[in-house]
C-alpha cells in the first residue's frame, strides 16, 4: 500500500496543495518551509496515539493568506488517498468503505476543522470549531478509531533519543522482538541454559579476589546502616530465572566489544531504526497491523553523509535505477530532510519539494510522481542526482549546461557581470551531453517547476556529398527542449519556426556557433591565449591562437581549417583543464565581454529565481 | 513450568459449545468448515447453534480488521442474534455486521458504492416514506393499467421473482405487473428515492455486475450468515449465488423449508432446499425438537402431510384440545377469555399471560379478539397488520427506552449503552464526536428526569420529541419512513386516539413482557414460543381456501405447522364449522380440514 496522493487546503502554511506521491515520500525544502507541517497534516488522519485534543487546531492553524476574521466557509481540510491496497484483504477490508474510484481502487481519508454546523453568524472562537475525519468523500461516513489503529503512523521526531530509549528496557524497540521469541522457545531449553549460567556465575563469584570485593561492599552497607538494613548485594550477571533469560538479551557492537551507551550517536541511531522496522513486519505479520506509515524527520542527525547515502539508498531503493517495480512492503516510508545526501539516491519518483509560491503567501509543493519519463530517462536522472549530491533539488534556480567547460566558467562570466550565483542559490548543472529532455521536463513546469535556463551550442554541420546540412542545434531547440516544456497540443500546432522563436522565453538559449568559439569572438582572444600558454606544451598551438587573435573573425567560418584546428588545440589540452585555467584568468581580470545568448540566460534565471 | 502464552480466560461460547455435543447435527454445524446449510425444524435449537457457531467464527476463523456478515428476517431477528452474541462473551464490535437483508444492501453495498459504479441515482440516496411509495404506486398505476386498479401485492412479488428484466419472461408472464413496475421505478428514480425493495435490487445489480463489489465485500466480511433463508426470496438467493459461490465468501445458511410462508412476497421453500442439495455445501439436519411435547409434535406432523422424522427431544407428553363453538368467533373467543385462558393459568404453577398466545388468520380476527380481552382488562401485546402502531426500528427503540425508563433502569433488562448506541446509530447526519456527545447527553438527561411508568405515552413521547426526536427523523433520509410511524404514535396516544390510554410502562411491555397476553397473526407466530397456543378461526374455506391451489394448499399447511409448533404443552383448536365471506354470506363447509387431519392421527396412535 502507499499513499498515492496528499491534498492540504488552509493549513499552515498551506493555501491549496496537491501532491502526487510515489512509492515512499522524501520531503525537502529549505527551513521553516513547512515539511514538518505535512507530517502533522498526516498525523491528523493517520496517528492512534495522537490524542483527539490535539487533533483540535487553533486560529493560527489557519493559512495566514485567510483574512481574518474568519468566515463561516473557511475551512481546513487535509485527505490522503492510499492505493495498491486490493490485493491485501486486510488492508482491503479497512479501507473498501471508503473507495472514491473502483478500477483500480483507491481510497480516501479526510480531516476537516470546520465551524460547527448550525452556529450562528461567523464562527469567534477555537470553540465555534469540531474536527470531523470521514472516508470516501461521504462527509457521513465517519472514519473510525479502527482505521488508524490497523494502518497506524508512526512519528520519529527530529529531537529524538534513540540512545535513551534503546538503554531503557521499557521503551526499547528491542523488547517486543524478545517478548515474541521468548513465548516460543521450549521452556525445557530455557531451564538447562539458566542453570549453566548459574554454575558459571557461582564459579566466577567464588574466585577469591571477586569474592573479596562483594564481601567489601557488603561489609560496608552494613557499617553504614546496620545489619538489619542489609541490601543483600551480590555480583552476578543476569537475572537467572529460566524466563527472564531471554529478556535480559541485549545488543552490543563492534563484535560484541561495546554496549549501546559507547556507541556513537549515529551509530545508535542507525541501530533503533533497524529494531523499528524490525518490529513493524513483525506486527504486521502478527495481524495487530496492516500496514506502517512511518514518519520520520531529518534521519541524517549524526550520521555521517556516506552512511546517509549507503542506508537510505538500500531502504529507499530496492531496485534498480529507473525501475518502477514495485515492492511489497508492509511500511511506507515519508520523511523530511535537509540531507542532500539523502535526497541525491531518492528515487526520482520519491521526491516531494516544498518552496515558496510566487508571491511568498504560501507554500507550494511540486511532486516527480507525476511526470512521465521512459525507464532510460528516468535512470538517466536519477543517476544524475546521485552523482551530483541533488544539488538541483537545493537550488532556487538551475543553469542547465552541455559540459564541464561551460560548468567551469558560467560562474565567473556571471560574477563578473553582477551576477553571484553563489549567492543567488543559483545552480550550473552539467547534463554531460545533449540530451536535454529528461532534464527540462524533470525542471520544467510539469516537474518541480524551478526557476531555470539551458544554454546549448548551434552545431553547425559540415555539408556531406556536396550537399548542406542543417544545424543540430536548432532541432535539438525544438525537438528535445521546448517540447519537454509545453503542453503536447500546443507543440503539434507549431511550426518550426514558431517553436524556435518560443524557445528563449521558455528559459532556453542558444548561441551561434559552439561555446569556446562564441567566447572567444566575444572579445576574450587575448584571455584565451594566456590560458593556453599556461596549460600546453604545444608550441604551434599557442602560435595559431595568437594568429587568430589578431583576425578573430576568422572563427566565424565553421568549416575552414583554422576553425577546426582552433578546437582541436582546445580539445588537446582537455576542455575542462582549459575552461578551468580560463575561468580563474578571468576571475582575476574582472572581464566583463561575455556571449549575448549567456548574459541573457543567466538574467532570465536570475530575474525568476528572484521571483520565486 | 510453560512459558508459553496460557489462555486463562476463555470466551464462554467454547464453555456453551459443550450442550451441542450430544445433539450430532448441532456438533457438526458447529464443526463445519466450509459452506453449510443448517435445516432446523421449529424448537431444534437453531438459535442457540448459530450464535454459538457465529462467536467460533468471529473468534477463530474471521481476524480483526475482517468481519461476518449477518442477514436476518427482520429487525427483532437482528437484535435478538446481538443481544445473545453479547451473552456468549463475544464483543461483536463493528465485526460481526447484522441486520436485514434492506439494511445489508443499503449500507455495505448502495452507500459506499452506487455512486462509485455511476448509478443513474441522484446522490444523496434517500429513502422513500409509506406516504410517497403509496403515491408513487398511484401514480404509476395511473400511467399504466388506470388509477381504478388498486396496487396488488403481486406486483411486488413479481418485481422481487423475476430479477432479470432483459428476459422474455419478465416482459410476459404477467404484462400489467412489468408496466407498473417499471413506471413505478421509474417515478422513484426521477425524484432520486429508493425503497426497500430497491435497496436489494440495486445492491445485487452491483454485486453481479461489478467484480471489485465483490471483491470488498468478501475482503470485508470472509463469512456471510443467512438465518430464515427459506423466507428471503430470490434476490437474497442470488446474492449467496454471486458472493458466496462466484466470490469467496463462505456461507453459513439456516433455515426451514417447512416453515416458508411469505409465497404471497416471492418466498420459495425450493431455494434453500436446492441450496442445500449443492455438491459444494455441506447440509447439516437438526430433527430433535426441544420444545413441543410429543403429541403436538406428532400433529403438526399430519398438519404438513410430507414425511418428516422429527423426534422429540423432551419427555413432556403435550395435550392438544380441539373446541366446536357454534356461535361463530365471537363465541369462540368468548370461550378462550372465559375458559380456556383461566384454566390454562391454573393447570400449571407459575404460568402467567405471558406463556399464552392467542393466534388467528387475519387483522380483522384481531379486531374482535383484542376487543374482547380488553374487557378482561388483561395486559396484551397485539402483533397484526390493524396493530394501533406499526412497529420499525425507532419505534422499537422507543419500547425499549419506556421499558427502562418504567423500571428496566433498575433490574437491566434493557442496557442504557445500548439504547445510547443505537439513538447515534439513528443519527447519521451526526459525524464529529462532539455532535455525539451532545446527542448522547441529551438523551440520557431525558431517560433519567422520564423514569416514570405511569406517565402517559403521549406525554412522554412529546416530550422526547421536543429532546431532539422530532430534529432527527425530521432531518434523516433513512429514517422517513419511521418518521410516518412515530407521528402516528404520538396521534394514536393523544386523546380520542387507540391508545389514549396507555402508559410508558404498558408500552414498554410491547416488546415481550411475563405480564402481557399476546395476540397475533398465525404469520407473526413465526419465531416466537408459549407454553400454551390458542388457535381460532380453523374454518374450511378460510385455512384452507376452497380454492387454494396445490403450490397455496401446500403453504397453508406450512402456515398451520409453524403455528401448532409454537406451543410447548398446550394446543386449543377453535372452529365453528361455518364461516362468512367478506360480503356476509355465510357458508356451512365444516371446520377445517387440517383438524380433521390432526385429531384423525392423534385417534390412530
Amino acid at each position: 500500500m502507499r499513499i498515492s496522493r496528499i491534498q492540504i487546503s488552509n493549513f499552515r502554511n498551506f493555501n491549496a496543495v496537491d501532491i502526487k506521491l510515489g512509492e515512499n515520500a522524501v520531503i525537502v525544502g529549505e527551513n521553516k518551509i513547512g515539511k514538518s507541517n505535512i507530517l502533522y497534516a498526516l498525523r491528523l488522519i493517520l496517528d492512534p496515539s495522537l490524542p483527539d485534543s490535539d487533533r483540535k487546531l487553533r486560529d493560527e492553524d489557519f493559512w495566514d493568506g485567510l483574512t481574518r476574521p474568519l468566515g463561516e466557509e473557511d475551512l481546513i481540510r487535509i485527505s490522503v488517498d492510499l492505493a495498491d491496497f486490493e490485493d491485501n484483504e486486510n488492508q482491503l477490508a479497512v479501507l473498501a468503505e471508503h473507495l472514491i474510484e473502483p478500477e483500480p481502487m483507491i481510497s480516501r481519508l479526510t480531516y476537516e476543522w470546520r465551524p460547527l454546523p448550525g452556529l450562528e453568524g461567523d464562527p469567534k472562537k477555537d470553540s465555534d470549531y469540531e474536527f470531523v475525519i470521514y472516508g470516501g468523500d461521504r462527509t457521513e461516513n465517519f472514519v473510525s478509531y479502527q482505521v488508524r489503529q490497523r494502518l497506524p503512523m508512526d512519528l520519529f521526531p527530529a529531537m529524538r533519543d534513540c540512545e535513551g530509549d534503546l538503554m531503557r528496557w521499557t521503551r526499547s524497540p528491542l523488547r517486543p522482538l524478545l517478548d515474541q521469541v521468548a513465548g516460543e522457545v521450549e521452556a525445557e531449553t530455557l531451564e538447562k541454559l539458566a542453570d549453566k549460567v548459574n554454575v558459571s556465575t557461582a564459579e566466577l563469584t567464588e574466585i577469591k579476589e571477586v569474592k573479596a570485593v562483594a564481601d567489601a561492599i557488603e561489609k560496608k552497607l552494613v557499617d553504614m546502616m546496620g545489619k538489619g538494613q542489609s541490601l543483600q548485594t551480590a555480583l552476578r550477571f543476569t537475572p537467572t530465572e529460566a524466563d527472564k533469560l531471554i529478556r535480559a538479551l541485549r545488543v552490543y557492537i563492534d563484535n560484541g566489544k561495546r554496549g549501546i551507551n559507547d556507541a556513537s550517536l549515529g551509530s545508535a541511531n542507525l541501530l533503533y531504526f533497524a529494531l523499528k522496522a524490525l518490529e513493524y513486519e513483525q506486527m504486521v505479520a502478527d495481524g495487530d497491523r496492516d500496514h506502517t506509515f512511518w514518519a520520520i524527520e531529518e534521519p541524517e542527525a549524526h550520521l555521517h553523509p556516506i552512511l546517509q547515502r549507503l542506508i537510505f539508498r538500500n531502504y529507499l531503493r530496492p531496485r534498480g535505477f529507473g525501475q518502477r517495480k514495485t515492492i511489497k512492503t508492509s511500511s511506507t516510508v515519508l520523511m523530511t530532510t535537509h540531507s542532500p545526501h539523502i535526497a541525491s539516491v531518492t528515487p526520482l519518483n520519491d521526491i516531494v519539494l516544498l518552496k515558496q509560491n510566487k508571491n511568498g503567501s504560501a507554500t507550494e509543493a511540486v511532486s516527480t510522481a507525476g511526470i512521465s519519463l521512459d525507464t532510460n530517462d528516468l535512470a538517466d536522472l536519477e543517476r544524475y542526482l546521485d552523482v551530483n549530491r541533488g544539488e538541483v533539488l537545493f537550488a532556487k534556480g538551475v543553469i542547465l549546461v552541455e559540459g564541464d567547460a561551460e560548468r567551469f566558467l558560467l560562474p565567473v562570466l556571471a560574477k563578473n557581470n553582477g551576477y553571484d550565483l553563489d549567492e543567488l542559490g543559483i545552480a550550473v548543472c552539467s547534463i554531460s551531453g545533449t540530451n536535454f529532455y529528461p532534464y527540462l521536463t524533470l525542471l520544467g513546469p510539469n516537474g518541480l517547476d524551478l526557476p531555470f535556463t539551458a544554454l546549448t551550442d548551434f552545431d553547425p554541420r559540415k555539408p556531406k556529398d556536396g550537399k548542406d546540412r542543417d544545424p543540430l542545434g536548432p532541432n535539438r531547440v525544438v525537438n528535445e527542449m521546448v517540447r519537454a516544456l509545453i503542453e503536447t497540443s500546443t507543440w503539434d500546432d507549431n511550426e518550426f519556426e514558431d517553436l524556435l522563436n518560443m524557445a528563449p522565453e521558455l528559459g532556453v538559449f542558444m548561441n551561434s556557433h559552439t561555446f569556446e568559439i562564441d567566447l572567444f569572438i566575444t572579445g576574450l582572444s587575448s584571455q584565451f591565449l594566456e590560458a593556453m600558454e599556461t596549460t600546453s606544451s604545444n608550441g604551434k598551438a599557442k602560435e595559431r591562437i595568437k594568429e587568430l587573435a589578431k583576425t578573430p573573425d576568422l572563427l566565424q567560418q565553421p568549416f575552414e581549417e583554422s576553425t577546426q584546428r582552433f578546437l582541436k588545440d582546445i580539445d588537446d589540452v582537455g576542455k575542462g583543464r582549459f575552461a578551468q585555467r580560463l575561468a580563474s584568468i578571468l576571475e582575476v581580470a574582472g572581464e566583463k565581454n561575455c556571449p549575448e545568448y549567456i548574459l541573457k540566460g543567466v538574467k532570465y534565471v536570475a530575474e525568476k529565481s528572484q521571483l520565486a | 513450568m510453560s512459558l508459553r502464552k496460557a489462555s486463562l480466560h476463555k470466551p464462554s461460547y467454547i464453555l456453551k459449545a459443550k450442550d451441542l455435543r450430544n445433539n450430532e447435527g448441532q456438533w457438526a454445524a458447529y464443526n463445519s468448515t466450509g459452506h453449510c446449510v443448517l435445516l432446523a425444524g421449529p424448537g431444534s435449537g437453531k438459535t442457540k447453534t448459530l450464535t454459538i457457531k457465529m462467536a467460533r467464527m468471529l473468534t477463530e476463523d474471521v481476524k480483526v480488521p475482517r468481519g461476518i456478515a449477518c442477514i436476518t428476517y427482520n429487525n427483532q431477528c437482528a437484535r435478538e442474534l446481538k443481544r445473545r452474541l453479547k451473552t456468549l462473551g463475544v464483543d461483536d464490535g463493528n465485526r460481526a455486521s447484522i441486520g436485514t437483508l434492506h439494511g445489508f444492501c443499503l449500507k455495505h453495498i448502495v452507500l459506499p458504492y452506487a455512486q462509485l459504479a455511476k448509478l443513474p441515482k441522484t446522490y444523496p440516496i434517500s429513502i422513500a416514506s409509506t406516504v410517497e411509495t403509496n403515491s408513487i404506486q398511484k401514480e404509476a398505476l395511473g400511467k399504466t393499467i388506470g388509477i381504478e386498479n388498486r396496487w396488488d401485492i403481486r406486483f411486488d412479488a413479481y418485481r422481487r421473482t423475476i430479477l432479470d428484466r432483459e428476459s422474455g419472461e419478465w416482459r410476459t408472464k404477467d404484462e400489467d405487473a412489468a408496466k407498473v413496475i417499471e413506471a413505478y421505478e421509474g417515478i422513484l428514480d426521477e425524484k432520486g428515492l429508493i425503497d426497500f425493495d430497491g435497496m436489494v435490487l440495486i445492491g445485487l445489480h452491483l454485486v453481479k455486475k461489478h467484480e471489485w463489489v465483490r471483491k470488498s465485500l468478501t475482503a470485508r466480511f470472509p463469512i456471510l450468515v443467512v438465518d430464515e433463508y427459506q423466507d428471503l426470496g430470490h434476490p437474497l438467493d442470488q446474492l449467496v449465488q454471486c458472493l458466496c459461490f462466484q466470490g469467496g465468501m463462505r456461507l453459513l445458511a439456516v433455515g426451514d423449508p417447512d416453515q416458508s410462508i411469505y409465497g404471497f412476497t416471492g418466498a420459495e421453500p425450493a431455494l434453500l432446499r436446492k441450496l442445500s442439495a449443492r455438491g459444494d455445501v455441506e447440509p447439516v439436519e437438526l430433527k430433535l425438537n426441544y420444545r413441543c411435547g410429543k403429541k403436538i409434535i406428532q400433529a403438526s406432523k399430519a398438519a404438513l402431510a410430507e414425511s418428516r422424522d422429527f423426534e422429540s427431544g423432551h419427555e413432556d407428553a403435550g395435550i392438544v384440545y380441539f373446541k366446536e363453538c357454534s356461535g361463530g368467533l365471537v363465541d369462540q373467543v368468548k370461550y378462550v377469555c372465559d375458559t380456556i385462558v383461566p384454566e390454562a393459568l391454573l393447570r400449571r404453577k407459575g404460568r402467567g399471560l405471558g406463556d399464552v398466545a392467542i393466534l388467528y388468520l387475519d387483522k380483522n380476527d384481531g379486531n374482535i379478539i383484542a376487543e374482547a380481552v380488553s374487557q378482561k382488562d388483561w395486559q396484551f401485546v397485539r402483533i397484526d397488520g390493524n396493530n394501533p402502531y406499526q412497529p420499525s426500528p425507532v419505534t422499537y427503540w422507543l419500547e425499549d427506552c419506556a421499558a427502562w425508563c418504567a423500571g428496566a433502569w433498575k433490574d437491566g433488562n434493557v442496557r442504557l449503552s445500548e439504547l445510547i448506541s443505537r439513538w447515534l446509530a439513528f443519527n447519521e447526519r451526526l459525524d464529529s464526536s462532539l455532535q455525539h456527545r451532545h446527542a448522547r447527553t441529551q438523551l440520557v438527561s431525558f431517560l433519567f428526569k422520564h423514569r416514570t411508568p405511569d406517565m402517559k405515552l403521549c406525554d412522554w413521547l412529546s416530550k422526547l420529541l421536543k429532546h431532539g426526536l422530532q430534529e432527527t427523523i425530521d432531518s434523516e433520509p433513512r429514517l422517513r419512513d419511521d418518521k410516518d410511524k412515530v407521528e402516528n404514535l404520538l396521534k394514536v396516544s393523544s386523546a380520542n386516539g387507540k391508545l389514549d390510554t396507555i402508559t410508558v410502562a404498558f408500552f414498554g411491555g410491547q416488546g415481550g413482557s411475563p405480564d402481557h397476553l399476546t395476540l397475533t397473526t398465525l404469520h407473526s407466530a413465526k419465531g416466537l414460543e408459549y407454553d400454551v397456543v390458542i388457535i381460532v378461526g380453523l374454518e374450511q374455506g378460510r385455512i384452507p381456501w376452497n380454492n387454494d391451489s396445490e403450490d397455496t394448499l401446500r403453504e397453508k399447511r406450512r402456515l398451520f405447522y409453524v403455528g401448532l409448533t409454537r406451543a410447548r404443552h398446550e394446543v386449543h383448536l377453535l372452529y365453528s364449522g361455518w364461516c362468512k365471506n367478506q360480503y356476509g354470506r355465510r357458508f356451512n363447509n365444516g371446520r377445517s380440514q387440517f383438524v380433521d387431519e390432526v385429531e384423525k392421527s392423534l385417534i390412530d396412535e
